[in-house]
């Protein structure tokens, strides 16, 4: 039966990929209305996801003869339009860096798994699949990157000395940077300048930064956040997957190689989605039920100001009014 | 009155030869030694005392130190415990996933069931109370509500959810079954068991570190029942297995052997991984000599090693070449009751 993937109300198309049968088959029964495609070696993966057009990948990350994280990495360049879920048994911190990092995961998730919560997830994934126009891989052009290198700035969250000329000495002969100590600093800064990218750690010596990000993603989704962090820890890095939608996540003491390369991609992915708005949605957090956003703990002042910053993103669409 | 002069005379001889003053001199003497005898006692006494005391407070040191090490023993025990339980829950969770998922899944399909059947029952209810006037539509309704049952796949789905989902509760009582087995949480001390046990349970127990990447290969022959402390030796075992896993990096082949010997049993454990330089090798068993990146490892694991082996009564050798691989030689007696008693823990 010849369907177009694309025709909003054929069933969604998922791939399911496990080493294990039985996984394969409760997620083949969970998924009964929809088309579901069961892969148990990883390495068929990419083939089976561009012959079947799939709106969402539902990936195991331990397999025998591939991490999840590998798979979802070509997925991601062979099959850009799928949304990527990366399904574990145990978060172990290389896992969660990676998934974000090279795998740019939707969401992670725990085996086991609630099914009501998987399903919700897996309809609101498909959704943007279908809806939302897909950002490529593709370089810019040499001057579009100059371009966005000037007119697009940088802010970074850091109250490390340290830590602040390291990044300074990494970036500044590139491009607009600027310092913040705090959020309310932070805040000022996104206030008046374009901001394309924020640099943070996940903790200040005022406190936790996190809630502060994953605020700023559910109203400001285009914005790329890269956090930088010292002590990371598993769950942490999820919940800034799942609740922050976080670009990349670096270890400290940050290095020059990987940090470049993460600002520039970051950067790009901006310039693209300022020309591309109706991608946006594939980076956001808003409009899940998204194993419930637990309730910050920003003050309503600062909530009110990040809902107040200037989209500078032409016809911006609004998921939270 | 001879008698008088005798002793008279014998007193003017007395002190012309000096005897008398001699007599007193060696009093005076006398007293003088014994005065430095009792002083030179005194002093020994103090000293003995003094001896005595810090010969205590060197076997206190001794307690302190065994106590110390017993604690070491215990906690590296913890963070073996820690290290199971990542590992059990890394195995558990998936049997739990797709069991937990599939009841759910179940339960849906039956209610979807249970839906076709009453909708055959109304039609029946129907057709039984219809009259003549509508007991065609009756009968179409029937034959619908039946061919819809007849087509419902829900219960041999279901059927083959619960399959999978009695096969994945198998598989998570045989993990906590065997997770209790290793910790031996509920009978800790001697036994008689086969090492064999032993090496299946800790390779179980490490295998979330060995699945993905490193191929094991066991060559267990039939051993005679060994008197240990089964828990301590489970920990032997898994530390072994765990710093092979670690010295192989991506890829590797790890190799276990048992053999039965004259007086014991002997185990070896080999890597195909990096090799341990000759300059470290003398230092692996010492405690928190470790090569490991801080917070990596305690550098406790391969002296514990040692401790437990040596509280057994038996010997661990260790075989390493650059480039090729480590093999560790554990050999256990078989009757190891009062060497195990002092090892405590």
């Amino acid at each position: 039966m010849e369907r177009s993937a694309s025709a909003p109300n054929a069933p969604l198309r998922i791939l399911c990929i496990d080493d294990e049968m039985r996984i394969l088959r409760a997620l083949k029964a969970l998924f009964r209305d929809f088309e579901v495609q069961l892969c148990n070696d990883p390495r068929q993966a990419v083939a089976m996801a561009s012959q079947f057009d799939v709106d969402v990948v539902i990936c195991d990350q331990r397999m025998p003869q591939m991490q999840g994280i590998e798979v979802l990495r070509e997925l991601k360049s062979s099959a850009p339009r799928a949304m990527r879920i990366l399904l574990t048994g145990y978060a172990d911190l290389k896992a969660v860096l990676g998934s974000v990092n090279e795998g740019e995961v939707f969401r992670y998730v725990n085996k086991p798994w609630d099914n009501a919560e998987m399903r919700a997830l897996v309809t609101e994934a498909g959704r943007i699949a279908r809806d939302a126009a897909v950002i490529t891989a593709d370089p810019i052009s040499e001057r579009d990157a100059a371009e966005a290198r000037t007119e697009v700035g940088i802010l970074v969250l850091e109250d490390d000395v340290n830590s602040q000329a390291r990044l300074r000495e990494i970036l500044a002969p590139h491009y607009q940077v600027r310092f913040a100590n705090n959020a309310e600093r932070a805040l000022q800064i996104l206030e008046q300048y374009e901001t394309g990218v924020v640099i943070s750690e996940t903790e200040s010596r005022q406190g936790d930064l996190t809630s502060l990000l994953k605020a700023l993603k559910i109203h400001h989704p285009h914005i790329a956040t890269v956090v930088i962090t010292e002590r990371a820890n598993a769950q942490t890095a999820m919940e800034l997957i799942n609740e922050g939608q976080v670009y990349r996540m670096l270890l400290k003491p940050v290095r020059m190689g990987s940090c470049r390369l993460s600002v520039d991609s970051a950067i790009t992915r901006y310039w693209k989605l300022k020309r591309n708005p109706r991608a946006i949605q594939r980076f956001a957090v808003a409009n899940l039920p998204s194993f419930a956003l637990p309730p910050s703990t920003i003050s309503e002042s600062l909530l009110a100001r990040i809902k107040g910053l200037p989209s500078r993103i032409v016809q911006i669409v609004r998921f939270n009014s | 009155m001879p008698d008088e002069r005798l002793a008279w005379r014998e007193q003017v001889r007395r002190i012309s030869t000096g005897r008398g003053l001699r007599n007193r001199m060696m009093t005076w003497l006398l007293a003088i030694l014994l005065i430095v005898a009792i002083t030179a006692a005194g002093l020994l006494f103090v000293r003995e005392r003094k001896l005595v005391r810090s010969l205590a407070a060197l076997q206190e040191d001794a307690r302190k130190r065994e106590a110390s090490q017993a604690q070491v023993i215990h906690t590296t025990k913890l963070a073996s415990l820690g290290q199971m339980v990542a590992g059990v829950a890394h195995e558990i969770n998936t049997p739990l996933g797709f069991v937990k998922s599939n009841v759910e899944v179940v339960a849906d399909l039956l209610a979807e069931y249970e839906q076709a059947v009453t909708n055959v029952m109304t039609g029946v209810d129907f057709l039984l109370n219809a009259d003549a006037g509508i007991a065609d539509r009756a009968k179409a309704l029937v034959i619908k509500a039946r061919g819809q049952l007849a087509q419902a796949t829900g219960l041999n789905e279901a059927r083959e959810l619960l399959t999978d989902s009695v096969d994945g509760l198998k598989q998570m009582s045989a993990l906590v079954l065997n997770l209790k087995g290793f910790a031996r949480v509920d009978r800790d001390g001697m036994d008689l068991i086969d090492v064999n046990d032993s090496i299946r349970s800790s390779l179980s127990i490490a295998s979330h570190q060995l699945r993905d990447r490193i191929t094991v290969e066991t060559e267990l022959g039939a051993l005679p029942p060994v008197r240990c402390m089964p828990s301590q030796i489970n920990q032997v075992f898994l530390n072994l297995i765990t710093n092979a896993a670690q010295a192989m990096g991506d890829e590797g082949r790890l190799r276990i052997r048992s053999a039965a010997k004259k007086e014991g049993v002997e185990v070896s454990v080999s890597d195909n991984g990096s090799g341990i330089p000759d300059n470290v090798l003398p230092k692996i068993f010492d405690p928190f000599f470790t090569t490991k990146k801080v917070g990596e490892g305690t550098g406790l694991g391969l002296s514990i090693v040692h401790k437990i082996i040596q509280g057994h009564g038996g010997s661990i050798r260790v075989n390493s070449v650059i480039g090729k691989g480590t093999t560790f030689f554990v050999e256990l007696p078989i009757d190891s009751k009062a060497q195990a008693a002092r090892a405590g823990g």
